[in-house]
């Protein structure tokens, strides 16, 4: 490999702490560099300029930059030496900038000894790399989303309206959702109905929106670009191109009545009914588990529109992106058998009160006691049924409940001016535009603020009785109210579960589907091509949920507007011969990405190029294109060839977080020792134990795994993976006679300069007290762990004073 | 089938009749108790140290291989709450490296439970051969029959004791107060306090038509008898409701005799209750 | 100091005493109690809230506030009767009645008296020397203690005499070495 070396002076930047001609002499000096250039800018056109001569004129195979980060400048060299004819993979970086010239600005001749050794790890890997083609794959260009609410509904129209094909897939016989069932919402008290309807019936009518209701998924195979999904869609006994929606006829004559499952049992149903009003599609719908069959439905029909022997449909589509909307499902009150709901008449849930507080609803928009069929003039909301409460296993907090509240209190208020009403909170949480005034307009309208969760409801003969506890005055109480409402939380949605399989999408702690970032990216799931809205992901109001839709179905209309994806050719592939087939690879990925069918495979689409599995694989069947083994080991090698100071230390750092909380460092000016070499890696999961082996087998006073913090891994937990895998490790060197402290594992986020500092200086002056890693010692190690290595140990390396002996 | 029985310090004295009735009806439903050796107190509601309280009554489970089986609901509660507490392992080895006999894990059953499995089925059925005929009994669950979590019931709305009474022939009647704490626990110290929630407690068993009550636990039993004429006597006002314990009522109708269930010990007469069912009982036959 | 705390220095918790007394107790109680919201499920569940001077939620405060003295001084320590319904409802998992036995052994342990602690130190002490309870002596020795108990205890005496009801006897168990082991070990902090 015939290799070309560019020390960038960075102007003053690296120039005034580092000795450059050194550097370029030293680089000159190492295997299979054919030319080694000190650059004013390595960047500016001058300096690309020279590069990309180098490879014309004297035939430079691969390109070693040494200058700043690859995380700011990568890009811009693979451009470069792509325009040279070179692969842009042929490049390899050694950040001398952020790693050297700023951290150890005190330290000139040992910052240059360590720029050297980054030098040469970088030349290492140069030796190693390979050319890299990254192919393009024909995608469906199609969509199809899932659940039929209102996030839904937002993501099918942007995406139909610009241009792309949707399947609007729904389980209920209509779309809709919930919002479609409630009452007036909140902030503004505008009328639900009202404005969804106008939505579903675009998505209707619109040219590239099919809607599929009353369907179920089943299957869902291939990758981003090519899912091939297949599914059933019910047999709703009734022909929808003939059926006009009058409903009245066939329902009018149906002797089967049933509680209303859209109304939450407050009002009845027929066996064959249409879910509400504005159903969309508007057609009839027989309840096959509720009808008798008598036939009078089908005499009625004046369009002859029922089939009573329609047959279950199965489907089968592509599409190139699924965006699951899958929604929620309230939670079950009677689960809370302290506040009586299914055992006391006159206690109800917050949705049933939305069905009656609806003018189209089962009374006709009165709030009403069950029991007697009054209207309701002393109501208490209790708030927190069913979220922030362990005993029912939902730690989280529903979000909604607080404003939805406040809006039904509201509206019964402003018709019934005299009306008890009493709202039973822990804290009331209205955080969002115009919601806190909102707050403020139910307090001055006269509803009472008690704070403090009511404890049990109980029948008096006069009514229901609620206890609490008024925590401000310290009271407890027990008030009697013509009705109680449990304004009862959100949870996943139930029938979410197939869809949640067959795409292998992880879930939170609390049940909700997982996004790939908590905060930076709120619609994309871990797998690709997938996108989440909604409140599938968790507690939302009506807004922010219209606003995932639409973010989804921009995220989607990205990646499938071309028509064609670019593949990343930096991913894992399996050597066929030495792979066993254990499957241990398909439980690390966290992509989904390998499949075992005798041997593994990897779906490049679908991969990340982490590494995790290539680290865990037990027979190293699989392999990085990039980050290979041998590069990486050859790093190793060259970061130890010299090991110019005590005590030494190699680092693996993840590309995502402590990298980038040591560049952080760099552009900080924070210094810190400079003992350590650091390797890149895309995730501290892809380091392999025997890379850590190796270091230490060559001398290494101590290795270092930095990842990001848990929880934050950029591959969900690559960085647990780790650190499973440095604990393992860490009993095998103490078994070993080796100290385990040699081995440090740490995290730091990118935002954590300061930590990264810190941990180096921290780990430096443990080693300091740990002494120099002892010969006998690694005999000891290598004895366990790699019979037959044991001669390679240097004999310059024992410890001078017996300070190893401590840990034996 | 064979248990080892927790009798619990009350066996011996104030709830003697329920030792004895727990005994006779293990018998008639065909379980071998066998009464665990050298048994100590469990701390009742007085052990403030918690980890003490989960020594003591490890001490009593690690002293038999068989599922353990106690009348009381306070020792039911103490056992079962060692036995999840033990199962962190670092106060299961502090507790029992003081242990002569090690604790290893253990079932623990009420008798309640003991009498619906003895119940069950048309086997179990074929048992009760002394219906209670109709007669109104309120379920008084106390406290500690069903909590911590996890055990024999709901610890907010049990209906196993409803279902029992109607096992037995019985109707059991709706009675809110059914979960509300006698007060037993601070009785002596606190008396007053204990009085009302007695007096309260049999006052909504009597509004909801109970012609007895049945009890679960012997100081829910002592507090709602042998208390009931006292507090009779203070506030004047007559209930004269039988508190009966619920092996007791099973035993009746398992065809018990009065003698072998200790009838006459309760201080509210409770073979009043029994002579009412052996009338419906003939009256029924008659017919 | 108890008007001073009133007003609201907030002293307590920059002293050692009151760190200290708060890090004992929620060792005690477990380490839930932290996460209290101050919601007052408990305090509306428990069956003797009407009885007392501060509810079980304010002592859960005081705890985390570390106002020792406070909450030393609460008579509702020893009217809670061990129900548990605040356990089983509270929403944060916490045992609120384990509140209550961390504050009765911090109380018995710095050697502070009352009645109510002399009940619980003699059903203790009966079961630390004989390994179990006779009610018999508990109703003899507590009105050394308490006299306003004798005439309730008497009372229930003179109801269960006749049936045969009291122990009179209290005969050790074998054990009692063991038991005597398990106290001290767990005595032991």
């Amino acid at each position: 490999m015939r290799i070309g070396v560019y020390v960038c002076h960075c102007g003053l930047n690296i120039a005034s702490v580092l000795d450059v001609e050194e550097l370029r002499r030293f680089a000159e000096s190492l295997p299979g560099v054919v030319v080694a250039r000190d650059l004013q800018f390595t960047c500016s056109d001058a300096g690309q300029d020279a590069i990309k001569n180098d490879i014309k004129e004297l035939g430079v195979e691969a390109v070693v930059v040494s200058a700043c980060s690859p995380r700011l400048h990568e890009p811009t060299f693979r451009r470069t030496i792509s325009e040279a004819g070179l692969n842009q993979y042929m490049l390899e970086m050694a950040n001398i900038r952020e790693q050297c010239s700023w951290v150890h600005m005190e330290e000139p001749a040992l910052a240059t000894q360590k720029a050297k050794d980054l030098i040469a790890m970088a030349v290492a890997k140069a030796s190693l790399l390979q050319p890299l083609e990254s192919e393009t794959m024909p995608v469906s260009r199609d969509v199809l989303v899932v659940g039929g609410g209102v996030a839904g509904i937002s993501a099918a129209l942007d995406l139909a309206n610009a241009g792309l094909r949707v399947y609007l897939l729904e389980r209920k016989p209509t779309i809709g959702g919930y919002m479609a069932l409630l009452t007036d919402v909140f902030p503004t008290n505008d009328c639900s109905i009202c404005v969804l309807a106008p939505k579903m019936a675009e998505a209707l009518a619109h040219p590239l929106i099919n809607i599929m209701t009353y369907s179920e998924i089943l299957s869902i195979d291939g990758s981003v670009g090519r899912f091939t999904v297949s599914g059933v869609r019910k047999a709703r006994y009734v022909d929808e191109s003939a059926c006009k929606g009058c409903i009245g006829e066939c329902a009018g004559v149906c002797p089967v009545e049933m509680p209303n499952e859209y109304d939450f049992s407050i009002g009845k149903r027929k066996a064959i009914y249409m879910a509400i009003p504005q159903s969309v599609p508007l057609v009839a719908c027989i309840d096959e588990n509720a009808c008798i069959g008598c036939g009078r439905c089908e005499e009625a029909c004046p369009a002859d529109a029922i089939r009573y022997d329609q047959q279950d449909q199965e489907f089968r589509l592509d599409a190139g992106a699924i965006v699951v909307a899958t929604g929620w499902q309230p939670f079950d009150a009677k689960r809370k058998e302290e506040f009586g709901f299914g055992r006391l008449r006159d206690v109800l849930t917050t949705l049933q009160v939305e069905r009656m507080l609806n003018a189209a609803g089962p009374t006709g928009g009165e709030v009403v006691r069950p029991s007697t069929g009054e209207v309701a003039r002393s109501i208490a909301f209790l708030q927190c049924v069913g979220s922030r409460d362990q005993t029912v296993g939902n730690l989280y907090c529903s979000r909604i409940c607080c404003m939805a509240s406040l809006k039904n209190s509201q509206l019964i208020k402003e018709k019934y001016p005299d009306a008890d009403i009493s709202i039973h909170y822990i804290d009331m949480r209205a955080g969002g535009e115009g919601y806190e005034e909102f707050y403020l307009r139910a307090q001055r309208l006269g509803i009472r603020f008690v704070r403090g969760r009511a404890s049990s409801v109980e029948q008096g003969e006069d009514g229901v009785y609620l206890h609490y506890e008024d925590t401000f005055l310290g009271r407890s109480v027990r008030k009697r109210y013509d009705i109680v409402v449990l304004s009862i939380g959100l949870e996943p949605d139930s029938g979410a579960d197939v869809i949640g399989n067959v795409l292998g999408l992880a879930r939170r702690p609390d049940r909700f589907f997982e996004i790939a970032h908590p905060k930076m990216r709120p619609v994309e799931a871990h797998i690709d091509g997938v996108f989440i809205a909604g409140c599938a992901s968790g507690p939302k109001e009506i807004q922010v949920s219209i606003a995932q839709g639409s973010a989804a179905a921009s995220k989607a209309m990205q990646l499938l507007i071309k028509g064609e994806l670019d593949l990343d050719p930096t991913v894992a592939y399996v050597d066929q011969d030495r792979c066993i087939g254990c499957k241990l690879c398909v439980d690390t990925c966290p992509s989904k990405a390998i499949s075992v069918k005798g041997t593994a495979l990897v779906e490049e689409a679908r991969c990340k190029g982490c590494g995790t599995c290539a680290a865990a694989c037990p027979t190293d069947a699989i392999k990085m294109r990039l980050f290979t083994d041998e590069q990486i080991m050859a790093q190793v090698e060259a970061a130890t060839a010299v090991k110019g100071e005590y005590p030494f230390i190699v680092a693996f750092l993840c590309n995502w977080c402590s990298y980038a909380g040591a560049d952080l460092a760099g552009t900080s000016r924070i210094q810190y020792p400079t003992n350590a070499r650091i390797i890149r890696v895309m995730c501290a999961g892809r380091v392999d134990p025997s890379f850590i082996l190796e270091a230490l087998r060559r001398g290494a006073e101590g290795v270092l795994v930095m990842g990001c913090r848990i929880g934050e891994c950029h591959y969900v937990k690559g960085n647990l993976q780790a650190l499973q895998r440095v604990q393992v490790l860490r009993s095998v060197l103490e078994k070993a006679g080796l100290d385990p402290r040699r081995v440090r594992i740490a995290w730091c986020a990118a935002s954590e300069g300061d930590i990264l500092a810190r941990t180096v200086k921290e780990f430096v002056e443990e080693l300091k007290d740990l002494g120099p890693v002892g010969t006998e010692l690694m005999q000891a190690a290598d004895q366990a762990i790699r019979p037959g290595l044991t001669d390679k140990a240097d004999p310059n390396k024992k410890p001078p004073n017996g300070a190893e002996q401590k840990e034996a | 089938m064979k248990l080892a029985y927790y009798p619990g310090c009350v066996a011996r004295s104030t709830g003697k009749e329920y030792d004895l009735s727990t005994r006779a009806v293990a018998q008639a439903l065909g379980v071998e108790l066998e009464e665990i050796s050298d048994w100590n107190c469990c701390g009742a509601t007085h052990c403030s140290n918690q980890d003490l309280a989960v020594a003591l009554s490890a001490r009593n489970l690690a002293r038999t291989g068989l599922p353990v089986m106690t009348s009381c609901s306070i020792c039911y509660s103490n056992l079962r709450d060692a036995a999840i507490r033990l199962q962190d392992r670092t106060l299961r080895d502090r507790v029992n490296r003081v242990l002569e006999v090690k604790y290893q894990g253990s079932t623990i059953k009420h008798v309640l439970e003991v009498i619906m499995e003895g119940l069950e089925g048309e086997e179990g059925g074929k048992r009760v051969v002394v219906p209670l005929g109709g007669l109104r009994v309120a379920p008084y669950y106390g406290c500690l029959l069903t909590r911590p979590k996890g055990g024999i019931d709901s610890p907010e709305q049990p209906q196993v004791l409803e279902s029992l009474i109607r096992r037995l022939g019985g109707e059991p009647v709706e009675f809110p107060l059914k979960m509300l704490c006698c007060g037993g626990p601070i009785f002596m110290p606190q008396d007053g306090a204990a009085s009302e929630s007695v007096l309260r407690i049999l006052r909504s068993a009597r509004q909801a038509g109970a012609e007895a009550v049945v009890a679960v636990c012997p100081l829910c039993h002592l507090m709602l008898d042998a208390k009931q004429r006292l507090a009779e006597a203070k506030s004047g006002e007559e209930l004269g409701l039988p508190v009966l314990y619920v092996t007791q009522l099973a035993g009746i109708a398992l065809g018990l005799g009065p003698d072998e269930l200790g009838l006459e010990m309760n201080s509210v007469s409770a073979l009043e209750v029994a002579e009412e069912i052996y009338r419906r009982m003939s009256g029924e036959q008659q017919c | 100091m108890a008007e001073t705390e009133a007003i609201g220095s907030g002293h307590h918790m920059t002293n050692q005493t009151g760190r200290e007394f708060r890090d004992l107790a929620i060792r005690l109680a477990g380490d839930e109690v932290k996460t209290c919201i101050q919601c007052g499920t408990c305090s509306s569940s428990c069956s003797t809230a009407h009885l007392m001077d501060a509810s079980i939620r304010k002592l859960v405060q005081l705890v985390l506030e570390g106002r020792k003295e406070e909450a030393m001084a609460c008579e509702s320590i020893w009217l809670c009767t061990s129900c548990l319904l605040c356990t089983v409802r509270c929403p944060r998992g916490i045992r609120p009645k384990a509140v209550v036995s961390a504050l009765r052994q911090i109380f018995e342990q710095e050697g502070r008296r009352n009645k109510d602690q002399a009940f619980e130190r003699l059903f203790m002490d009966q079961i630390k020397s004989c390994g179990r309870i006779s009610e018999f002596m508990l109703s003899a020795v507590y009105p050394l203690k308490n006299p306003l108990s004798t005439v309730p205890i008497m009372e229930m005496g003179i109801e269960l005499m006749p049936k045969g009801k009291i122990a009179w006897q209290i005969s050790c168990i074998e054990g009692i070495s063991e038991i005597r082991r398990i106290f001290e070990e767990m005595d032991s902090q």
